[in-house]
């Protein structure tokens, strides 16, 4: 999937759990300071895209995901590397 | 709208449970036009109280947490002046687990606490201050890398003695109806930061006052507030809510509608199937709910003289096998009431005492009520011998108790069990296929006790306002 296309869906799926309009979420946005992403928010959201795509973030990996870029980046890198084993079975 | 003449709203709210009384007061801050229907005859949903032979009881919450510096019962406090209608105390100390072998006693400061748990867990002091430090530290993302902990993951992480771990989970056991090996590790810490390290407030009078005074500040703000009003439907229109039907027969419309109610209820007797997507009516009824409890309600004579901290929240455990308790309290009996909570009122003139059981049905409680009683009774006098020389009054809320008065499913006492499996689907607070839907309380996710679904209550406010300003501007002919 190209980066442009999933961060345009990561920024929907933050947009219904935040309440806020995509229109409003840039790629640089906080997920906490600017979003207002609660605890239960952060759970919704990485629980919402392991469901969507399919992947499981690892758990020491969740803290780092600070921002929207930096969640669009934790699935890109999943699904490559999906795509990397899938090609190689 | 046109061509009707029935009151019109931009939001109702089902339910005046806290959640719903604070969701309202934000709603009608903003300058919503807001009505609250509640089917009971006072607002507050379990946080209410009741009177007897002069003597007031809570009915099942009996005290409150997050009201330190930033707790969310502090900014509710603040944002509506509650302080202005309620007295609060903070009750030391708080909380106080009595195990076969230590006790435990948790303190509003932490390092009294700590200082304490010395004298039986000397090589757990420093552990519990990095746990709490961990807990007091506000950081959502560290949740979401929890999402699949229990609490036991959680306290496994932080402690080493199995007998600490039991002990410091009984309380949220009570609290959350689960043994920590279930719980998720996120509900869990929540119930031990806001009951536990930020717990044991009062709002002087008893616990109505605090339902009384939300309710009063969202009049105050133009609300409107109908009691003793069953809902018994909420309209639907082209796949959004768009009112509800009171009593079977006064339909209101309204641009947003928020269930503070059982999600069952609300999503199947409310709503209806056909307007539920399949896979959704399957999860609803694969969810689990809480268990419910059996709170026992004594009157105390002046004469009777015992040493507990009258406000502090005692518990009582024999045993240190929580799963055992889970086990045991889906066949409890009389003279199976074993692990409880008991709490003297401030002024000693009452005590409340809960255990965690199931529903069953209702003819059992009505055949076996007066025995539970009795049962209870006889195992408090082993706490407090001669106690049953000085009741002035008894009486006890069952499992079908709570669920008259409140229609929570089941009598359960804390919505959703809050088990990692159960843990997040928005779809349950803000439902995709039904727009201006919202639910708030402890069905809607894992938010409990007064601080967790105050907070709810904030944050669907704040969700509401948001997205109407969305639609607002979409709208906008300009």
């Amino acid at each position: 999937m190209k980066e442009n296309t999933l961060e345009k869906e990561i920024i929907s799926i933050i947009a219904d759990v935040s309440g806020f309009d995509p229109g409003e979420i840039t790629p640089e946005a906080k997920l906490a300071d600017d979003l207002e992403i609660d605890s239960i928010k952060a759970i919704e959201i990485v629980v919402a895209i392991e469901k969507k795509y399919k992947v499981s973030v690892r758990d020491e990996d969740v803290p780092k995901i600070t921002t929207v870029s930096e969640t669009v980046a934790v699935v890109h890198k999943l699904l490559n590397q999906e795509l990397a084993t899938n090609v190689r079975n | 709208m046109s061509g009707t003449d029935r009151p019109s709203y931009d939001a109702v709210i089902i339910g005046s449970g806290i959640s719903g009384l604070v969701c309202g007061s934000y709603l009608a801050k903003a300058g919503l036009k807001v009505l609250i229907a509640e089917q009971h005859h006072q607002p507050g949903g379990y946080c209410t109280s009741f009177v007897r032979r002069g003597i007031t009881f809570d009915a099942a919450a009996h005290s409150f947490g997050g009201y330190r510096e930033n707790g969310i019962i502090r900014k509710v406090f603040n944002d509506f002046r509650l302080n202005d209608n309620v007295a609060v105390t903070r009750y030391d100390p708080t909380d106080v687990v009595v195990s076969p072998d230590s006790e435990i006693s948790l303190w509003s400061d932490l390092e009294r606490t700590i200082a304490d748990l010395g004298s039986s867990f000397p090589d757990e002091q420093d552990n519990f201050r990095k746990f709490a430090s961990f807990l007091l530290k506000p950081d959502p993302q560290s949740f979401a890398g929890m999402r699949r902990w229990t609490f036991k993951d959680l306290l496994d992480h932080y402690f080493r003695n199995d007998k600490l771990k039991s002990m410091l989970s009984f309380p949220i056991f009570g609290n959350g109806a689960l043994p920590p090996a279930r719980m998720s590790a996120f509900i869990g810490a929540k119930i031990f930061t806001e009951f536990i390290l930020d717990g044991g407030y009062y709002p002087e009078g008893g616990m109505q006052r605090l339902s009384n005074a939300l309710a009063e500040s969202f009049q105050h703000f133009g609300g409107e507030l109908l009691l003793s009003c069953p809902v018994s439907k909420i309209i639907i229109k082209n796949g959004g809510a768009a009112g509800i039907v009171i009593g079977g027969k006064m339909p209101v419309s309204a641009g947003s509608v928020v269930s503070n109610c059982d999600a069952r209820q609300t999503f199947l007797r409310m709503i209806g199937k056909k307007h539920l997507p399949l896979e959704f009516m399957n999860k609803l009824h694969r969810m689990q709910p809480s268990l419910s409890m059996f709170v026992l309600y004594l009157g105390l004579d002046q004469e009777f003289e015992n040493t507990l901290h009258a406000g502090s929240n005692i518990w009582y455990l024999s045993h240190y096998d929580l799963e055992k308790m889970y086990r045991s309290a889906a066949r409890r009996s009389p003279s199976l009431i074993d692990e409880c909570m008991v709490r003297i009122s401030p002024d000693r003139k009452s005590l409340l005492a809960f255990t965690n059981t199931s529903f069953r049905n209702r003819a059992f409680w009505s055949d076996s009520k007066s025995k539970f009683i009795d049962g209870f009774i006889a195992r408090l006098s082993r706490i407090m011998p001669g106690i049953s020389q000085h009741i002035l009054y008894k009486d006890a809320a069952t499992p079908s108790t709570m669920d008259r008065y409140t229609s929570n499913y089941r009598g359960a006492a804390y919505g959703w069990e809050s088990t990692t499996a159960q843990l997040a689907d928005p779809d349950f607070r803000r439902p995709s296929f039904i727009r201006h839907l919202y639910l708030t309380g402890h069905w809607s996710t894992q938010g409990l006790g007064i601080p967790g679904v105050a907070y709810l209550g904030y944050d669907t406010a704040t969700s509401v306002l948001k997205r109407r300003k969305a639609s607002l501007s979409q709208s906008s002919p300009e």
